[in-house]
């Protein structure tokens, strides 16, 4: 019993280390033990402060319920024993699924025809606690990789987290990037969002963007959520569903 | 073009060994055509064929590299 696995976590506190640390594992707080290795500290106004180590162990299944589907499974490599051997840190985790996605994306990058550098790395939570995996593809003349609305781009991402996720035996969300175009496209749908949310109030009626992906949809509707002044929704249907900004009433 | 094919359609599917591909065509035109095994079908077709298109938009960029055009059909099992 020596051996049960254990993961360490890194986090603000020791709540959110807890929470972190069980979504990795896939496990509820009655399947393991938590032992607090760093308090951390509070810093001055929340600056240069330490944050929280926590350890957690799996408890020895109880006969019933354990969290793998171990039976039918050809690979018993379940998720705590694979997170248990590569869980230094939680902002470094370099685990199996990580040098998957890599090898995958790697080889379908080529077999297109492209060289390219691949790396991969976890993305922070999102509202709902899950984590993407966030993959960098870097090289010469790879704007074909993108294509016209990043549609190539999209069929890519799409693909590729089917076939990691096929590989890894469990649901991978992976978000691909090329040459740093989906930062660069953010930034400009941000700042677009804001000009048309100018335009509609200026204009006293609503606005509507040209047709966009849910994921380039959503960057809007964040960017304007907490726009004194407006109310963004979506309309029509994929794929051809669209953002409209309109003053609010 | 075919290889490509191969590689996407086994890392897709359960059952890689069921998995057949067809290369035929002229010229500058390639046509391929998938056959995986019948419980494979939607991993490979997707929710109104997400999945296939997503294919067919990655064979197209690799096509093109070569100064080609390619279609993919995926056959009934």
């Amino acid at each position: 019993m020596n051996e049960r696995p254990t993961l360490e976590i890194i986090a603000p506190t020791v709540e959110e280390a807890l929470a972190k640390g069980l979504e990795q594992l896939g496990l509820t707080a009655s399947d393991v033990s938590v032992e607090v290795l760093d308090t951390g500290s509070k810093g001055l106004f929340g600056m240069g402060g330490r944050q929280v180590r926590v350890r957690l162990s799996v408890n020895p299944p109880p006969g019933m319920g354990s969290p793998a589907k171990a039976a039918g499974q050809p690979s018993t490599a379940s998720a705590p024993e694979r997170e248990a051997d590569a869980a230094p840190a939680a902002a470094d985790i370099h685990d199996a699924v990580l040098d998957t996605t890599e090898s995958v994306v790697s080889k379908l990058v080529h077999q297109l025809g492209f060289e390219a550098q691949v790396s991969a790395h976890y993305d922070g939570e999102d509202r709902e606690g899950r984590r993407s995996i966030h993959v960098d593809v870097r090289g010469r003349d790879l704007s074909a990789l993108i294509g016209r609305h990043s549609e190539i781009l999209n069929a890519f991402q799409y693909v590729s987290s089917l076939m990691v996720g096929k590989e890894a035996k469990q649901f991978v969300q992976l978000v691909v990037d090329v040459e740093g175009f989906r930062a660069r496209r953010e930034k400009q749908l941000r700042q677009m969002a804001q000009r048309m949310a100018d335009q509609a109030l200026k204009m006293g009626r609503s606005v509507t963007l040209e047709p966009m992906s849910a994921a380039e949809r959503r960057i809007v509707h964040m960017e304007l959520q907490g726009h004194p002044a407006v109310i963004t929704k979506s309309v029509g249907e994929e794929p051809r569903r669209k953002v409209t900004i309109a003053p609010k009433e | 073009m075919k290889d490509l094919m191969e590689y996407i359609a086994k890392s897709l599917v359960e059952h890689p060994e069921d998995v057949q591909i067809h290369e035929s065509g002229s010229g500058d035109r390639v046509r391929l055509e998938l056959k995986v095994n019948a419980a494979d079908m939607g991993r490979v077709i997707g929710k109104s064929g997400r999945v296939a298109n997503a294919i067919r938009a990655l064979l197209r960029v690799a096509a093109e590299q070569q100064g080609k055009q390619v279609t993919l059909d995926v056959l009934e099992p």
